[in-house]
């Protein structure tokens, strides 16, 4: 009796030291998302990840949708108190913040892998300054021109033909004629209140922020005085409106409402205005030429922390979405160009102008992405363009915009 | 027995009122004693979210003084306080002067005049951006349509900044005037009376009587529009974003930039604690002149 008493006391002991275990291999693992919308991207990464959730029944999402201005600081919050996202998706500006957070993609077989099928230029934004990938591109952006093609037809002007080569002096000939033309055309150009449009302008005019070797500013140079002074004189000849870089309008409304004949923005545009503009034709057309033609590269990204609690989930997950299948269905519902080299897709509309954002993103210097990827570049966003706007209402030279930036990315640069 | 009774005296007059107090002493030191206290100490550290932190003394404070981005933010945060903090005070106490008595309508217009207090004021921004635009602005769009040119309301340095001190004294005017109003039906009827009798006339009441009288609403409003206009940052950054360049930019928008766009947080720190010295020496210079006049008196 006393024997079979012990033997169910063992029993009992093995059954409550197995349970737990048993229950571990029944949990579920829930990888917390953190997401920022541009449109539609959550609802279409959790659509485009279902069959993947499908074959892994014991992996769950936790999507946590945040306003992209307070996505950096809730980010950055939530890795100082040790407790990051498993995900998060990322903007290239993200990236070089958080590369010291983020869990290295490169050297494991399933990422260098991916990577070959991967623009470089697109990769060159995910990488830290070893050249090690941090995070996986999920789509890519690119900085270009949509014009209002019924004022260029009212002038008599064919502007698909005229922009295949076009330079800013065709340009400008070009939107004289357009603004003369169409009476309810103010403006021939509005170039979104960002840092990062301008610099479209910079390195058409072959400058650069940051020095070639990446140890100092590179911005004080006869290049970026071209560019700003370019920019200026769009401003004081009329050909662009006061109220976007000087004001807080809103440039889209603008060129929805024929105030403009011509919007510098992101490849995200299309997708805008393929919903809201009814009224008039436009379309995507290549950046005019200035010293060269270029655009901006762009793009998000989709990485995981050193201290994500389910890093090895994460980046199983992360792996399957950077696939060719997943990503086209992505880049497809969302409307985006894609990262990868690859990648065939048929979106619902407009292929046409897409095609002409990738264009200019062909043709765009590789450096433009070392640019972008500087914690300095981030930090001095606001101070570029608010020196920018000094320079542009008169208040100081182009030359002491170009030199306050200088010093004050340089000083960065000393700490 | 005696002694006893004295004993739950003491209780009911010092204990009980303590712990009456605690709730709000707990929430006040637990969510503003505290991180006013850390930012002090933050302020001492070159302290960066994501690259840690290094003791650096009073550099962040030398830094600031050495900025000149800090004193163009101050300077314009002085003019915007100079200019609303009066503004507030003189209209709102003129329209609470004929609100305050009942009748005529003044429950109506006091909800109309206060309307503006109750709204978020990212929604007053938005709305007031549309109503000043340049290209697409209410106003501009009704100035053309008389053959008038467009006004730069937000675009040019001098009017964005009156631009914005309108339409903060449109928003907070109402609230001012509801504790004008309440400070006014406090004062006896009786004082107006006796005042009449004697022959005064209104402006006399009004200065003889009312303003005495009014003196420590005056106080408190004077005090409460001066802390709410240095602090100001919602309504000017969805206005104007501090633009055009850094024109409206007032230090609280540089606090916020240097902390979370640079990751400068021990400078931010520094500069969030000279603000709190500024406005602390601005309150106690209000105190200092009320406490002259009640002894003047």
């Amino acid at each position: 009796m006393a024997r079979k008493g012990r033997l169910a006391l063992a029993a009992l002991v093995i059954l409550a030291l197995a349970l737990p275990f048993a229950a571990a291999a029944q949990a579920k693992t829930t990888l917390t998302v953190l997401w920022f919308n541009d449109a539609n991207e959550s609802d279409v990464f959790q659509k485009t990840m279902a069959d993947y959730l499908t074959a892994h029944p014991n992996v769950a999402i936790d999507m946590q949708v945040i306003p992209f201005k307070d996505y950096e600081n809730k980010l950055k919050l939530m890795i100082a108190s040790g407790s990051p996202p498993d995900i998060a998706r990322l903007a290239s500006a993200h990236v070089p913040l958080f590369t010291s957070s983020l869990e290295p993609l490169s050297g494991k077989p399933v990422f260098d892998q991916l990577a070959k099928g991967y623009f470089a230029s697109s990769l060159a934004l995910g990488r830290d300054s070893n050249g090690r990938l941090m995070a996986m591109p999920t789509e890519a952006t690119a900085n270009g021109m949509i014009v209002n093609k019924t004022y260029f037809q009212n002038a008599g002007i064919d502007v698909d033909k005229l922009s295949q080569t076009w330079t800013w002096d065709q340009w400008t000939d070009a939107m004289k004629k357009v603004l003369k033309a169409n009476p309810k055309a103010k403006y021939g150009i509005a170039v979104d209140y960002t840092t990062h449009r301008f610099s479209t302008f910079l390195y058409e005019a072959g400058g650069r922020f940051i020095a070639a070797d990446g140890k100092s500013m590179g911005f004080d140079t006869p290049e970026t005085l071209d560019a700003l002074n370019f920019f200026k004189k769009l401003h004081d000849e009329g050909l662009a409106p006061p109220s976007v870089w000087m004001g807080s309008e809103n440039p889209q409304e603008l060129f929805q409402a024929g105030l403009v004949a011509s919007h510098v923005g992101g490849s995200w545009l299309i997708n805008a205005y393929s919903q809201s503009v009814k009224d008039f034709e436009w379309a995507a057309v290549r950046m005019p030429k200035r010293k060269i033609n270029s655009s901006v590269p762009g793009g998000k990204f989709i990485g995981t922390f050193k201290d994500s609690p389910h890093k090895e989930a994460a980046l199983d997950l992360i792996a399957a979405f950077s696939d060719k299948a997943h990503n086209e269905a992505y880049c497809r519902d969302t409307y985006n160009l894609s990262a990868r080299k690859d990648a065939k897709i048929a979106y619902a509309s407009r292929s046409k102008d897409f095609a002409v954002f990738t264009a200019d993103l062909d043709a765009t210097p590789a450096y433009t992405a070392d640019d972008w990827k500087s914690p300095i570049l981030a930090k001095l966003n606001s101070y570029i363009r608010e020196q920018i706007v000094d320079g542009l209402l008169g208040q100081q030279t182009m030359a002491t915009t170009a030199a306050n930036v200088q010093a004050k990315g340089n000083s960065y640069f000393a700490q | 027995m005696k002694a006893k009774a004295r004993s739950h005296g003491t209780f009911q007059q010092t204990l009980a009122p303590l712990l009456f107090l605690a709730p709000n002493l707990l929430i006040f030191t637990l969510f503003i004693v505290v991180p006013a206290l850390q930012g002090i100490r933050m302020s001492l550290f070159k302290w960066s979210l994501l690259d840690g932190k290094t003791f650096v003394g009073f550099r962040n404070f030398a830094l600031a003084f050495r900025d000149p981005m800090f004193w163009q933010t101050l300077g314009n945060t002085f003019v915007y306080v100079l200019a609303v903090v009066p503004l507030v005070l003189v209209l709102s106490l003129a329209l609470a002067l004929p609100l305050s008595k009942e009748g005529g309508g003044a429950g109506f217009f006091r909800s109309v005049y206060y309307m503006p207090a109750m709204l978020s004021l990212i929604i007053v921004g938005i709305a007031w951006r549309w109503i000043l635009g340049f290209d697409l602005g209410i106003v501009n769009y009704a100035l053309k349509s008389v053959g008038l040119g467009p006004v730069p309301w937000l675009i040019k340095g001098s009017m964005a900044m009156t631009s914005l001190v309108v339409v903060t004294v449109w928003t907070r005017v109402g609230y001012f005037m509801m504790m004008f109003i309440g400070g006014l039906q406090a004062i006896p009827s009786t004082f107006y009376e006796a005042a009449r009798i004697d022959g005064a006339g209104r402006f006399d009441i009004f200065r003889r009587i009312t303003l005495p009288l009014l003196r420590p609403i005056v106080l408190v409003v004077a005090v409460l529009a001066t802390i709410e206009a240095f602090k100001a940052y919602e309504l000017i950054y969805v206005m104007t974003q501090g633009g055009p360049g850094s024109s409206t930019k007032l230090l609280v928008q540089y606090i916020y930039q240097s902390a979370f766009e640079e990751d400068r947080l021990g400078y931010a720190s520094a500069m969030s604690v000279i603000l709190l010295v500024i406005i602390g020496i601005f309150t106690v210079i209000q105190f200092a002149a009320q406490r002259g006049n009640y002894e003047n008196e």
